[in-house]
């Protein structure tokens, strides 16, 4: 039977302001989930606290509203535990860029299957607007009595430095395009980053939705020029497999990083890069433990076992009290 | 020799550099001992440095089942002088030191200790271009000088080596002979002990055997970052990974570390950790997580002496308030802490189970002195443990399920829900780390503070704290030592009890009226049958490895029990039987004096 989105939404209170990115992110994560036609009941939606966090509830699967910042390290033990389940966590930008930034880094490392979308609005959200690891040095968005006084980070590079297998940055207001890279960044085989410019109406006063939209650039014909563009649509190809020599795979490293610093005029959204064929987490411990993907921690001692399954005494004859051979 | 009986007794002690390999011969004359049908119990004196300074082994052994590191030093190898000069005043009388002249020059030594000179470096010299078999040589000579059959020792230095090359084993037995021959020569043997070379019994540390334990138990995800002494834990399960089906994830931080077990958990899988204090004070956040989502997880926290970065290869039982004060405000916990390995062994499935049936997070504390730094052997473990997972059901039972969503919170008679582990059908549900309802729906924000939801914010607070009442019930009560309605009552717990144990022993033979009064399980406390226990007590002592005494002051918190008198030890080392003995017979001066 095929998915309807009301399969996966809520009818919970939703409380995020209104005109929040955050109600685009839930209806693309919400449309990708029917769409793939994915059995919800192995879906699992991790989120962290803030805003971000709350999507959990909007959404009809198993989810849990984790601690700030440790999305990701309960859903990598979640996902190793079952790795059947279809993992997607979520954060906001403080919440991963920020006090969960180690466990963004080092997730890159393991490169485990699953999904990490990132609420990127420049300010802590539900502390009332602090500015996040995102924002720009110099800007001031409302809240800030002086300008931000700390760099922004830039997390495409983060990841791509650290490992992560795909990458890409979308924007909360351009669902189609959003729904279409949650989709592919379930598909990926590997860890894969979704980065989301989400407008802040309440906080953020100066990457606002009309900003976005290029509302105060028009054309000739009165309309506006959008900031955001698609990079994949303007011709860049973000794969890298194993077959391209070091050259090849060079090139395309210094593009990626040339696009994830434009911003302003010009601000690119899409797949900036794509790694095929590195092993996964799970792929380099069933190297080592054959019947992992089978019997994965989370199957071996299912419901109702009343009874040790090892027989460690065979483990090692020093285990046991017994006559000497000397 | 020591006042103890010399026939069945004895007390060794290497001492060297770190480098030196003194661990490896130190648990190399241990598994002679053990294979001679002896029961050993080792402590490891470590500095946190891998070559250099100062290291050494001690080892108790006996015919009979002992618990703690016994009475002075029978026999001491001190390879280095720093080892003879901090070591040769606990020498016992009709004891000895193996030593080689070049390297230690004797002094003040009593008289009655008889002194050994081997040229062990010489020795060591015939068979390799370094001196490096020096140890073995020290080994051979000790066997003749405890009268053990030579062969034993020859047969665990095969086993040590037998992976390298045929010569390594061949001239270390070889060295070791040499080493006993010259022993020989000199004196026949000390001590008169009938070995058993029938009976091999297994030797192990409390980290160990509670990495037995816990995957005997179930555990097959394990998570940890390195923190002595909580290291040999993730030795032992990644070595076993392979071979027992157990993912092993080394997080980045002990806060990954705690969240990734706390997922594995919540993903269905019997999950575990291991840190020290330090870890442990990263991983609090995450444990008020565990309760506040009803996770079940075991962690364990194996203790060193801090604060801070402390002495993280010495000993301590500085963490017990730690574990009670865990995380911002009320939630239930478990604080468990086994008395030595065979103890942390069985430990392992009760945590499990308890963990599972109430769904709290359950702490294991062990300490550097029986955790990593001391063997000790075990009688046979026995391996058939029950399983219980609780209320993790597969299918929803009716009441509890509005169709689509499970109420995996719900409000029962005995505070504990029916829980589901995600990909079960319909089963589906959310939790939550802020305050939910039943169906882990938000409290916290539109709902928060308002009156009709405050009743129900208290009943899930209540929910969750009640379930102590139930856990109480499987708390075990004090072991208790000695005869009842004694003069003086020892109050202890976890390892602390080993040296209190063999100290009784020694003033039951001194005429000293005494029991005590053992904890193992530490928290919930099952306040009014502890009281009533203790209200037999004698005059009542504490004895405890902190500063505070910090289990003395649970009592009286809990139990309304007041302690007045204390041995408290901090300086790191572990507390020996005749540290605790001096102070009880000097109490029962005092007694006497005001009696
Ligand atoms: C350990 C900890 N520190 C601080 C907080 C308070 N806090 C709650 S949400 C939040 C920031 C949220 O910002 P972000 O992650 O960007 O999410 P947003 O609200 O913008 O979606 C903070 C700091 C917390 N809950 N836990
Ligand atoms: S504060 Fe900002 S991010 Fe949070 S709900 Fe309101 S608009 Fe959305
Ligand atoms: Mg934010």
């Amino acid at each position: 039977m095929a998915l309807k989105l009301s399969d996966v939404r809520t009818d919970l209170f939703n409380d995020w302001c209104p005109g929040c990115g955050d109600f685009g992110i839930e209806a693309s994560l919400q449309m990708a989930l029917t769409e793939l036609g994915i059995d919800i009941n192995r879906v699992v939606l991790f989120s962290g606290i803030g805003c971000h966090g709350k999507i959990v509830h909007w959404t009809n699967t198993f989810g849990i509203h984790t601690l700030h910042g440790r999305t990701l390290a309960f859903a990598q033990g979640a996902k190793l535990a079952n790795p059947e389940l279809e993992v997607v966590a979520l954060g906001g930008d403080g919440d991963g860029y920020g006090i969960g930034a180690g466990h963004f880094v080092h997730a890159g490392r393991r490169n485990i299957d699953m999904t990490y979308i990132v609420h990127n609005n420049g300010v802590y959200g539900l502390t009332k607007g602090q500015a996040s690891p995102t924002q720009r040095l110099g800007e001031q968005t409302k809240s800030l009595p002086q300008p931000n006084i700390n760099n922004g980070i830039n997390p495409i590079i983060l990841a791509l430095s650290a490992g992560y297998t795909f990458i890409a940055r979308s924007y909360a207001f351009n669902t189609r395009h959003l729904k279409e890279t949650i989709k592919k960044a379930i598909a990926h085989k590997g860890l894969a980053l979704v980065d989301v410019l989400q407008p802040c109406p309440t906080y953020n006063d100066i990457e606002t939705k009309a900003w976005y939209d290029g509302e105060d650039r028009r054309d000739a014909s009165g309309r506006a020029v959008p900031r955001v563009y698609d990079v994949n649509m303007k011709g860049h190809d973000p794969l890298v497999s194993k077959e391209m020599d070091e050259d090849q795979v060079d090139k395309k490293i210094q593009h990626v990083f040339r696009l994830s610093k434009e911003w302003g005029d010009q601000i690119p959204i899409g797949i900036f890069y794509q790694e095929i064929g590195t092993p996964t987490f799970e792929d380099r411990i069933s190297a080592r433990i054959p019947s992992y993907l089978q019997n994965p921690p989370a199957k071996q001692i299912p419901p109702g076992t009343t009874k040790s399954t090892v027989e460690l005494e065979k483990l090692s004859s020093e285990l046991t009290v017994q006559a000497n051979n000397v | 020799m020591s006042e103890k009986d010399s026939d069945a007794e004895i007390t060794l002690r290497l001492g060297a550099a770190a480098g030196d390999g003194i661990q490896s011969a130190g648990e190399m004359i241990m598994k002679v001992l053990s294979r001679s049908g002896m029961h050993v119990t080792t402590y490891n004196g470590n500095q946190s440095l891998i070559r250099g300074g100062h290291v050494w082994f001690h080892v108790h052994a006996s015919t009979k089942k002992i618990y703690s590191l016994g009475y002075g030093i029978d026999f001491l190898i001190p390879l280095t002088q720093l080892s003879y000069d901090q070591h040769f005043e606990k020498l016992n009388q009709g004891g000895a030191v193996i030593y080689d002249p070049v390297a230690v020059k004797i002094h003040d030594l009593d008289p009655k200790v008889m002194q050994i000179s081997v040229p062990l470096a010489d020795i060591a010299l015939k068979y390799d271009k370094r001196p490096i078999m020096k140890n073995t040589v020290a080994l051979g000579s000790l066997c003749a000088a405890i009268g053990v059959d030579i062969n034993v020792l020859s047969k665990a230095i095969q086993d040590q080596f037998g992976r390298k090359e045929p010569a390594v084993a061949e001239n270390n037995i070889k060295a070791a002979m040499d080493g006993y021959e010259m022993v020989k020569k000199q004196t026949r043997p000390l001590k008169n002990i009938q070995y058993n070379y029938s009976v091999r019994r297994p030797a192990m540390t409390a980290d160990y055997a509670l990495a037995l334990g816990a995957v005997a138990a179930g555990c097959r995800f394990y998570a940890a970052y390195p923190m002595s002494p909580a290291s040999p834990i993730v030795h032992w399960m990644a070595s076993h990974a392979k071979k027992l089906g157990i993912t092993v994830f080394l997080g980045e931080d002990e806060i990954s570390v705690m969240n990734a077990t706390i997922g594995a958990s919540y993903a269905g899988a019997r999950a575990m950790c291991a840190t020290s204090g330090g870890g442990f004070a990263l991983m609090q956040e995450a444990i008020g997580e565990a309760a506040m989502t009803e996770t079940p997880v075991v962690v364990v926290d194996v203790m060193r002496a801090g604060p801070s970065t402390g002495l993280p290869t010495k000993t301590s039982q500085g963490d017990l308030n730690m574990m009670l004060g865990i995380s911002q405000d009320d939630f239930p916990r478990v604080i468990l802490a086994p008395r030595n390995p065979e103890e942390s062994f069985y430990t392992a499935p009760r945590a499990f189970n308890l963990a599972e049936r109430y769904q709290v997070p359950v702490i294991i504390l062990l300490d550097f002195a029986i955790g990593d730094g001391g063997y000790s052997t075990v009688d046979n473990l026995n391996f058939a443990f029950e399983i219980d997972r609780g209320k993790l059901l597969s299918t929803p039972p009716p009441a509890y399920t509005n169709g689509y969503w499970f109420k995996r919170f719900a409000i029962t008679d005995d505070n504990i829900s029916p829980r589901s582990i995600p990909g079960t059908p319909d089963m589906m549900f959310v939790a939550k780390t802020d305050e939910h309802d039943e169906w882990g729906h938000d409290l916290s924000d539109v709902l928060a503070g308002l009156k009709e939801y405050l009743p129900i914010r208290r009943r899930m607070h209540e929910k969750r704290m009640k379930k102590l009442e139930e856990i109480k019930k499987e708390m075990k009560l004090p072991e208790i030592y000695g005869p009842s309605g004694a003069d003086i009552s020892i109050i202890t717990w976890g390892s602390s009890s080993n040296a209190v144990r063999e100290a009784l022993h020694e003033l039951h033979k001194k005429g000293v009226s005494v029991n005590s009064f053992e904890f193992s399980d530490i928290y919930p406390m099952q306040e009014d049958e502890v009281r009533k226990i203790l209200s037999t007590a004698g005059i009542m002592v504490d004895v405890e490895v902190n500063y505070s005494a910090q289990f003395a002051k649970l009592l009286k918190r809990e139990a309304g029990v007041e302690i007045n008198n204390f041995f408290l030890k901090y300086d790191g080392e572990p507390i020996y039987p005749e540290e605790v003995e001096k102070h009880i017979l000097a109490t029962r001066k005092e007694v006497h004096a005001i009696a």
